[in-house]
């Protein structure tokens, strides 16, 4: 049913906003019907264009009918609640898993897919978050610095690992990672990580830690023996982390003493 | 002084290049509120180099929601951080029924919608504590007019006491679209309250439709409208080029603002005002 002709200045605002929106044309007053369709054009492929911008690989992974049914659900019955255009897609996927969209049944890995391109938006755009640290330590002794700029993440498919068309039902598993932004370019990475690795890493969330004492509680917590192969491992992902600055550094006051 | 809108797209270049030289850069403070990481860097590098004017996208001056003081509070941080010169908006809505559009919708021409806008407008500038400068934007249908878009438009600046950004290819657009004489419409203009003017290209769709997408070079008689302003001015304004797609190389753009900038000191030439 069409909804009635509005008849008020808001009312005609309210209706050329609902049919950009919806595409749904509904007359009002004095509006030429010839031109007013590139209104509709022109809102719904800034929303589309930067859509497709942020999440490139569910884009691809999508039919040309899926895509543009569901940016066309989302647009029309999703009203738009960041007033920064680059901020809007993050409202795609929570969109899609509150109102259960059907390609999530589909794509059962879909949710995961889209959170992880939008957790690569997100950091890489995100606003600084100061650290202080020393880049000169003792990567046996002195207290580790984490990258604050970082996320760490569980998925139950392997979206980061794998093409998402290659994706099926027996892939599902417990998939860890950790997706940091780097310092110097400002560049997003992540690492695979196991879940005693998120320990260390959840606890070095907490305050910087030295390698040994962090090595010790993350044995406790998942009651592992604590030997050289687990030693030399963790010392590995240190090393590691360090060079690629998801640990930017010591700690200076650890440091100092 | 002629300034560029400073472009993601070649945000990087115009930092490096020995022969780019605009007078200052626009941003639209949505675009950079809360950014970090690598765009901040390139921000804070041109801030050092440039004057910054602002030029504001989801205020929507003339939604029928209501104003957005979270976000309002936001860009006047970053107006203050930034120290930015100029703050303008445009006089149209995006933002309706609790839902932003992310584009520019027009404003009904009625006395209703100037008594609502003239109202907001000052409400944004008390809450600024600053004069923001309202730009006519192209529009490609009226609704529901009760008044012309030239009355709408003088009694918005008069109600609201707000400064003017005059769009000058908006203004030919909006010419060819409602046919209408697009010097005459900068004759009834109050080029007193001029503060700003952006200069543009646009697209001819249809025989009877220009849609102003800031993807093309500035055609002629843009530029002859330019001038025909300059010398209505009086007096030195700055001037923005916009170029937000198919952004061509560097020296391109740089002949546009030595066009634009020749045009400026050709009427202002017998001035008291040096122009930049």
């Amino acid at each position: 049913m069409q909804p009635p002709e509005a008849t008020t200045t808001t009312g005609y605002q309210s209706a050329l906003a609902a049919y950009c929106r919806s595409g749904r044309y509904t007359a009002i007053p004095g509006v030429h019907k010839g031109h007013v369709t590139h209104y509709r054009r022109l809102v719904y492929n800034v929303v589309d264009d930067m859509l497709q911008s942020a999440y490139p690989l569910t884009y691809h992974l999508l039919t040309a009918k899926e895509w543009k049914q569901m940016v066309q659900d989302f647009f029309s019955s999703h009203a738009c609640q960041s007033p920064q255009v680059w901020y809007m897609p993050r409202e795609l996927h929570e969109y899609l898993v509150k109102t259960q969209h059907p390609l999530l049944e589909k794509y059962p890995f879909l949710s995961e897919l889209l959170w992880l391109e939008w957790l690569e938006v997100e950091l890489f755009m995100m606003e600084d978050k100061p650290a202080a640290f020393t880049a000169f330590g003792d990567i046996q002794a002195d207290a580790f610095v984490l990258n604050p700029e970082h996320h760490l993440q569980h998925f139950h498919y392997p979206v980061h690992l794998k093409q998402a068309k290659q994706i099926s039902a027996e892939d599902k598993g417990d998939y860890f990672l950790v997706l940091f932004r780097k310092p110097d370019n400002g560049e997003v990475a992540f690492m695979q990580l196991s879940p005693v690795l998120v320990t260390l890493l959840e606890l070095l969330e907490e305050r910087p830690q030295a390698m040994h004492p962090l090595v010790e509680q993350a044995c406790a917590t998942w009651q592992l023996p604590l030997n050289d192969a687990i030693r030399e491992a963790a010392g590995a992902f240190f090393a590691q982390a360090l060079e690629n600055r998801l640990i930017l550094g010591y700690d200076t006051k650890s440091h100092i003493l | 002084m002629v300034g560029i809108g400073f472009r993601k797209d070649f945000a990087a270049a115009l930092l490096e290049s020995p022969f780019f030289h605009p007078a200052f850069i626009e941003v639209a403070p949505e675009n950079w509120i809360g950014v970090g990481g690598y765009w901040k860097k390139l921000f804070r590098q041109a801030l050092e180099q440039y004057p910054l004017f602002t030029h504001g996208l989801s205020l929507s001056v003339g939604s029928p929601d209501e104003l957005d003081l979270v976000f309002l509070g936001k860009v006047k941080d970053f107006l203050r951080e930034t120290n930015a010169q100029i703050y303008s908006e445009h006089l149209s809505y995006s933002k309706c029924d609790n839902a932003h559009l992310y584009d520019l919708l027009p404003i009904p021409f009625t006395q209703e919608a100037v008594k609502h806008v003239s109202r907001r407008i000052r409400q944004v500038q008390d809450f600024l504590e600053r004069r923001i400068a309202i730009e006519i934007v192209s529009y490609y249908t009226p609704v529901a007019p009760e008044m012309t878009e030239i009355a709408f438009i003088n009694a918005v600046l008069q109600e609201a006491d707000c400064d003017l950004l005059l769009d000058v290819n908006n203004v030919y657009v909006n010419g060819f679209n409602h046919q209408y004489n697009a010097k005459a419409f900068i004759d009834q203009l109050p080029m007193e309250r001029v503060r700003y003017i952006h200069m543009a290209g646009h697209e001819k769709v249809a025989e009877d439709l220009i849609i102003d997408t800031h993807g093309e070079a500035i055609i002629d008689p843009v530029y002859d409208l330019f001038a025909y302003t300059v010398q209505r001015l009086d007096r030195d304004v700055p001037v923005l080029l916009e170029r937000d797609f198919n952004i061509p190389e560097l020296e391109a753009l740089q002949q546009e603002i030595d066009r634009l900038q020749a045009i400026k000191n050709l009427h202002l030439k017998n001035h008291q005002y040096a122009t930049a």
